[in-house]
Parts: structure tokens; C-alpha cells; sequence
């Protein structure tokens, strides 16, 4: 008898916290990506892997580098941060939050030149990406994720 | 052959007859007191017949006394020993019953809730997507650039992808 309550008390706290872990903070990576072809590709950063069959077939390179990245704890759905390279930094001001996700405004920058701007709706489940300038042979792509 | 009690019982009662009653009167020793005895077992039999017979229930009595044994029996909380007593049970509601209960409403509530987000979920799958409110570029540094949206709905992956941006040599793959 006691032991049933004691045992439905834990799993009332269980469910408690579950479900404060679900609506807590959630972080968000964001990063500046070089996309190349190479004869020896290194190994996709662990970021971008569950777009990798995306990245590959949309743009068609085998090797992405992270040459820049952030990743920030949005609590309020109010916060702004930089990811930033040696001559890139990305933006990125959060306007707010709704159910599907945050209300973003992205800027990148080329040294202190605004080379694009954009307003996104980033969804919790879903990525997002930016195709930026072409780099040398390669791409610049700009990645936000949902942690 | 009758005893004295049995023939006394019987006279009483008036099932003697003929020469029996003859025989059996002519034996008592005194039968004015034995008439007088007879008159006052017969007036007692009169009275306890009439105020302790089965009273009889009126329609109203009895249909009332039906309801309440069928509430009892339907109720569960009084039943009879055989010996007639009443025996008290426990109510329904004890505490691991009402344990029980909460247990399994909880189960049958997760259970729709998952059912509900399921058939909820491919309706507003597009709700879930990353949207791209709008894009600009700086048309002073890339004048002939241009903007679309692409959304992989297999991977919930959105891209924009942007054409004719100023292209940058390699040393800008810096980290």
C-alpha cells in the first residue's frame, strides 16, 4: 500500500519534470560552413549530420568545415548572438518565440559589409540553411539547429 | 392408550367426543373447576391468536420493503448471514481501489493524447517547417543577386538559396 503511493508520487514528479524539461531552454547552434569538393573528405561535424543527405544533395560538395559557430541558450526568445570567421560574422537577433519556434532576424556580414538579410520563422524541428557567396571553389553556407 | 394430559389437552380443545367425553368427564374430580379452567385456556388461546398472528403488509408496506432489500443487494454494503444477521461491507471507494483508478485513467488519458498528436501531427507538419519571412540583399554589392526558398519536407530541412552574391577567393574560408 505504501509502497504503490510512493511509487505513484515518483512517477507524478517523472511526468512533472518531463514535461518542464520539454518547455525549458533550448539552444541554438548556428554556424558558418564551408562547402567543398575534395579527394579526401574529413568527416562531417556532428551539428550538421542529421542534414547531411541534404547538404550533399542540395549542394552538391562531400566536405563541410565549420570555419565559424555559436551556440545560445534562448530562454526568453528575446536574445541576439554572433557566430563569427576570420571575415564572416552572422547575426543573429531573436524577436520572439511561438509554439513552432523563434522569430529570427539574420545578418551576415562580410568584415563590417552587410551581404544579406533575412527573416526566418526557425522551427524546433526543423534546420535551417543559407546558401551564402562562393568562396574560392567552394560555398559558404550559414546552418541554424534546434538542440 | 391416551394419557390423562393427552385427554386433558384434547377436551380442552374440544376434540373429545361420545363415550370418550363421557368417560373422560365422569373421571374428573371436580368438574366445575375443570369447566372453569377449560373457559380461561380457551379466552388466553383467543387473545395470544389474535396479538401475535402475522400481521398482514398493506401493498404500500411491502412494496416499500422489496426496494429497500433489492438497494441493499444491488449496494453491496448490507447482506445477511444466514442466520439472518447483518453483515457490513467495505464501500467501493477504498484507497487501492481509488489508486487503481487513478492509475488506469492516467494510462487511458496517455493513451489519447498520444492517439490525438498523432492524427494531429501530418496536419500541421508545414506548421513545423522553418519559414523564410523575406530575404534582401545589399544591391549596391551585388546588384544582379536573387533569392528563393526551398523546403525539404522529407528532412524539415529549409534553404535559401541566393544566386549571383559577389564570389570571394579562398583566404575569406579562414576560420
Amino acid at each position: 500500500m505504501g509502497r504503490a503511493r510512493a511509487f505513484l508520487v515518483v512517477a507524478i514528479a517523472f511526468a512533472i519534470t518531463g514535461a518542464t524539461s520539454l518547455y525549458g531552454a533550448e539552444n541554438v547552434w548556428s554556424g558558418l560552413v564551408i562547402a567543398e569538393n575534395v579527394a579526401k573528405p574529413q568527416p562531417i561535424p556532428p551539428e550538421l549530420t542529421r542534414i547531411e543527405r541534404s547538404l550533399k544533395k542540395f549542394f552538391g560538395y562531400n566536405q563541410f568545415q565549420v570555419i565559424g559557430q555559436s551556440q545560445k541558450a534562448l530562454k526568453t526568445g528575446q536574445e541576439d548572438w554572433l557566430a563569427t570567421s576570420k571575415f564572416f560574422g552572422l547575426h543573429v537577433d531573436a524577436q520572439g518565440e511561438t509554439e513552432a519556434g523563434y522569430v529570427l532576424n539574420l545578418k551576415l556580414y562580410k568584415e563590417k559589409e552587410l551581404l544579406l538579410e533575412t527573416d526566418a520563422k526557425l522551427s524546433k524541428r526543423s534546420p535551417l540553411v543559407i546558401k551564402g557567396p562562393q568562396v574560392g571553389g567552394g560555398q559558404l553556407l550559414l546552418v541554424l539547429v534546434v538542440q | 392408550m391416551k394419557t390423562f394430559e393427552e385427554k386433558w389437552t384434547a377436551w380442552v380443545d374440544g376434540q373429545l367426543s361420545g363415550r370418550e367425553l363421557a368417560e373422560f368427564e365422569a373421571s374428573l374430580p371436580d368438574k366445575a373447576a375443570a369447566e372453569a379452567e377449560r373457559a380461561s385456556a380457551q379466552k388466553l388461546g383467543t387473545l395470544l391468536k389474535r396479538e401475535l398472528g402475522a400481521r398482514t403488509l398493506t401493498n404500500e408496506e411491502f412494496f416499500s420493503h422489496q426496494l429497500r432489500e433489492r438497494i441493499a443487494q444491488e449496494g453491496g454494503e448490507i447482506s445477511r448471514a444466514p442466520d439472518g444477521r447483518r453483515i457490513e461491507r467495505s464501500t467501493w471507494w477504498t484507497i487501492p481501489r481509488l489508486l487503481w483508478t487513478s492509475t488506469v485513467s492516467l494510462a487511458v488519458f496517455l493513451a489519447c493524447t498520444v492517439l490525438v498528436m498523432r492524427e494531429k501531427n501530418p496536419t500541421e507538419e508545414s506548421q513545423y517547417l522553418t519559414q523564410i519571412l523575406n530575404a534582401r540583399v545589399d544591391p549596391v554589392v551585388s546588384p544582379n543577386a536573387t533569392v528563393s526558398i526551398f523546403e525539404v519536407k522529407q528532412d524539415r530541412v529549409t534553404v535559401l538559396w541566393t544566386e549571383g552574391l559577389q564570389s570571394l577567393p579562398p583566404d575569406y574560408a579562414a576560420k
